[in-house]
């Protein structure tokens, strides 16, 4: 189960006689021996021999690890098991039977006939019982221990809506979705990569609703994945994304357990990551990226709103710098005279061209954000008093740089906050530089070169075989309803055409014209 | 694979494409409009009696692929070629118009040298991306590209320059300068120029010709609505001035104050001119390649560096804009490109029925036998 068939085949191919090897034997000490070996030294490997009143020559052994297994669990199960060995019985069956029909006091067991599965089992959390005589042993599902609890998330905040997060547990984490998603439909497909870390991986979705296509696409690409290590989402991300080279995320990120269940609703398809609470989300097109979670719990005026002032900040944040190089060296026409003047007497002491000037102060910003985020939490205050006055002020009335400038540059930097998804953010921020150098040696003419480059580039992109600019292009009218604008609940009856299978024959979310129409209850 | 939609917005935006640059049919004055409808109904009856004919004859296939078919291996290649160079020089001249009216109206100090590399480098970079990206892409632009353009006719009719009246007394002096100005001109350029999709027609998702004839013909309509419309804007708001000015559109928009935010808004007008003029050097530029890529058997992306290389050195050709848009519309609309857009489509549309003939009378034959 946990091995993938390529492994299982490398290990057949080396030999029988190590296969013959790992079998379990019926001698418990030499089981117990090479079980020991398997692992390793370690003062984490809890290991104990019990005995039963009823099977006076036979043993049995329990294997855990400390600090990975629930404690409560092994508790009542060892609880369980000591009381059970005092008591005489009439039984047939041998103990191994009796062990796991009548007294482990634990919901999930499973038997195993290698070493290697008992010791990977050992290693995930679970314990084993060794039992003498027997070809079989048990292994019990004890994982646990210490883990954070369900909080709020902090990287994708919201007003109204759920207030639960995702967390570094993938069973948690399942949970979580389950909890929402009460379906049959649901599934969850487990896989494991990594040859050291042995990370679980689950890939969920909504079998009906997603396409086939994806999902088996999805599969493959993780399949190919050999790496020793699988520590974050991310690494997932690079591996299965469809184009390595381009600014823009072609796979959504999330720790919101509802926009997980919403994406999954749409024919998305989930790929969970243990240890780490942020789920990818794939297809991806661009507009989702603009979508918060919260703009379906809102009334639909606000968020439409709310939308398009998140796409005009992206457009900011991307552009605002370029422009303001490009209109003041090359079309001062463009301005109106008051404001020209205005912005020339404050030129007038700056020693650098616009260039470099804005180059100065976003890197600057960039300087100031990163050291916003790495230093340690007590010194904030005096970071911003720096990066405030001294960068801000200062520098100004130093005539190193224009208040223009400063002005365009927080502006940007405060519209590249606004993008719910921040690695879309980060492309706005890498694009932003290269406009600034077309816009500072071309002008408007060197920043509409750029955008119709960006635009295809963004023309080519694909997410697992969607096209990245989904509703414009091919152009799906009915899709425009929950693109940038979103209307309301009881007018988009349909789920999004393109991502979700044609398979079902009622594509419909919602039965019926159910708009609310008071006069219609009879009143 | 291209939707019947995105070939209907690159069939408009390619048409509008560089001809609001200029007045059509300048040489009829104020009845110019009147020209481009003549214009765009011959050019109509072109479209749907030849070129989409030999669309409909032969769906799944390229002119290139029709040439090596029809008029055998080595004239195929010949009259290959030639396209090829017709491509080419067509994208020549937009890369030009691009280029020159960017340094007259953008970038008075740069080296004209360096705009072409520019313009050049951003078409290639579409143009490798394939046909799916560059329509793709023009489904995205079209929109947007006319909802500036309502928006610019809206302020030209808001800031009251524009005066109906100028076009009147229709037909003063006949009717025969209108014709004159619109056969074979106006046909030539923009109409005829419909002739280079049958590059790009095989290339449509939907099987069946009949949606890719529609969808054409919807394009072509709204396209040439579209240019008489700004014909009209053009005449009524320039009046006589309209057949001096180098861009007579962007005349009319100097005039365009919007409130006190921004005083001159042609630099931004001028933006608008030239997306429509990049999609139609990079439609060319593609049509090249394609070209190239299918006579001489490489891949589309090798195909575009000596394509590319090509449209570079010949941009040179030109001394100035004027002496292109002399070579342009004194001969080449005259002359040459008639040649490529009616008379070599009709030659071929006749072999290929006359084979279709015989092909049929030898199958009816051999039934017999």
């Amino acid at each position: 189960m946990f091995m993938s068939n390529n492994k299982r085949k490398q290990e057949t191919n080396t030999g029988r006689e190590r296969q013959v090897e790992q079998l379990l034997v019926p001698d418990l000490d030499q089981n117990m021996e090479r079980l020991q070996l398997f692992l390793g030294e370690g003062a984490d490997i809890v290991h104990r021999t019990l005995t039963h009143r009823s099977f006076p020559d036979q043993r049995y052994s329990l294997f855990y690890i400390d600090g990975i297994v629930d404690g409560a669990a092994i508790g009542t199960m060892l609880l369980g098991l000591l009381e059970d060995g005092n008591k005489i019985i009439e039984s047939t069956d041998g103990l191994y039977t009796h062990l796991t029909d009548r007294s482990i006091a634990v919901g999930k067991i499973r038997p195993a006939e290698t070493i290697q599965e008992l010791g990977y089992a050992v290693l995930e959390g679970s314990s084993v019982i060794l039992v003498e005589g027997s070809l079989k042993a048990i292994i019990i599902d004890t994982t646990g221990g210490e883990s954070r609890s369900v909080e709020e998330p902090t990287s994708q905040t919201v007003v109204r809506g759920p207030k639960e997060g995702f967390t570094e547990n993938l069973r948690t984490n399942t949970a979580l979705m389950r909890r929402i998603i009460k379906s049959p439909k649901l599934r969850f497909d487990y896989k494991v990569i990594g040859r050291e870390t042995r990370t679980n991986v689950a890939i969920v979705y909504l079998q009906g609703i997603a396409q086939d296509d994806v999902v088996q696409e999805v599969h493959r690409r993780i399949d190919q994945i050999e790496i020793d290590a699988i520590l974050e989402s991310g690494y997932i991300e690079e591996f299965i994304q469809d184009k390595a080279f381009t600014p823009f995320p072609l796979i959504q990120n999330t720790e919101r357990p509802d926009t997980a269940c919403a994406s999954i609703l749409e024919g998305q398809v989930v790929i969970m990551v243990s240890g780490t609470p942020f789920v990818l989300i794939a297809p991806a097109t661009f507009v989702k990226f603009f979508q918060s979670s919260e703009d379906y719990y809102q009334r639909y005026d606000i968020s439409t709103f709310l939308r398009l002032i998140r796409v005009i900040s992206f457009f900011i944040s991307m552009l605002l710098p370029s422009l303001y190089i490009a209109i003041t060296t090359f079309h001062q026409e463009m301005l109106p005279t008051p404001l020209l003047i205005s912005l020339a007497a404050q030129r007038e002491g700056v020693p650098f061209p616009a260039l470099v000037e804005a180059f100065l102060m976003e890197i600057t910003f960039e300087i100031l954000r990163e050291a916003g985020v790495r230093m340690p939490r007590i010194i904030g205050p005096a970071i911003s008093i720096v990066g405030a006055l001294v960068l801000g002020q200062a520098a100004v009335q130093a005539g190193l740089v224009s208040a223009a400038m400063v002005i365009v540059v927080s502006f940007t930097a405060i519209a590249s906050f606004v993008i719910p998804a921040v690695n879309m953010g980060v492309a706005a921020r890498l694009i932003r530089f290269a406009l600034m150098i077309l816009g500072g040696s071309f002008g408007l003419f060197g920043i509409m070169s750029g955008l119709m480059v960006l635009l295809a580039h963004m023309s080519g992109l694909r997410s697992f075989g969607k096209p990245y600019l989904l509703p414009f292009s091919p152009l799906i009218i009915s899709n425009l309803k929950d693109a940038f604008i979103r209307v309301p609940w009881w007018a988009m009856r349909k789920r999004p055409i393109g991502m979700s299978s044609n398979q079902v024959p009622n594509q419909n979310r919602i039965g019926g014209g159910k708009r609310p129409d008071p006069d219609q209850g009879g009143a | 694979m291209i939707t019947p939609r995105q070939l209907a917005s690159t069939v408009i935006l390619f048409l509008i494409g560089s001809s609001s640059l200029f007045l059509l049919g300048g040489n009829a004055d104020r009845d110019a409009w009147i020209s481009v409808i003549i214009g765009m109904l011959a050019g109509l009856l072109m479209l749907s009696c030849v070129t989409l004919q030999i669309q409909r004859l032969e769906p799944n296939r390229n002119l290139i692929e029709l040439f090596k078919l029809y008029f055998g291996r080595i004239i195929g290649f010949v009259f290959g070629f030639i396209y090829i160079i017709y491509y080419s020089y067509k994208c020549i001249r937009n890369v030009r118009e691009f280029a020159d009216l960017s340094i007259m109206y953008l970038l008075p100090d740069t080296p004209l040298s360096m705009v072409i590399l520019m313009i050049c480098f951003i078409g290639g970079y579409a143009v490798i991306g394939g046909p799916g990206v560059f329509f793709r892409m023009v489904e995205v632009l079209l929109p947007i590209l006319v909802v500036i353009y309502v928006a610019l006719f809206l302020l030209l009719l808001s800031a009251g320059l524009m005066d109906l009246n100028r076009l009147l007394p229709m037909l003063e002096k006949g009717f025969k300068p209108v014709w004159d100005a619109a056969i074979p001109e106006i046909i030539s350029f923009p109409f005829g120029e419909m002739v280079l999709f049958l590059m790009f027609w095989r290339y449509t998702a939907e099987g069946d010709s009949g949606t890719v004839m529609g969808m054409t013909m919807k394009g072509y309509i709204f396209a040439g609505v579209f240019i008489t419309l700004m014909n009209i804007v053009t005449i009524a708001s320039l009046g006589q001035l309209s057949g001096w000015s180098v861009v007579p559109l962007l005349q009319a928009t100097t005039f365009v104050e919007l409130g006190n935010i921004l005083e001159r808004i042609d630099p931004l007008v001028s933006l608008l001119l030239f997306s429509a003029v990049y999609v139609k050097l990079t439609a060319y530029y593609l049509g090249a390649s394609i070209a190239f890529a299918y006579l001489f058997r490489v891949k589309l992306r090798i195909a575009a560096i000596p394509v590319g290389f090509g449209i570079y050195a010949g941009s040179y050709w030109f001394k100035s804009y004027m002496h292109q848009v002399n070579v342009g519309f004194e001969r080449n609309l005259k002359v040459h490109f008639p040649i490529f857009q009616i008379v070599i489509p009709i030659v071929l549309l006749l072999v290929m029925l006359m084979r279709k003939k015989i092909r049929s009378k030898g199958k009816h034959a051999g039934t017999i036998d």
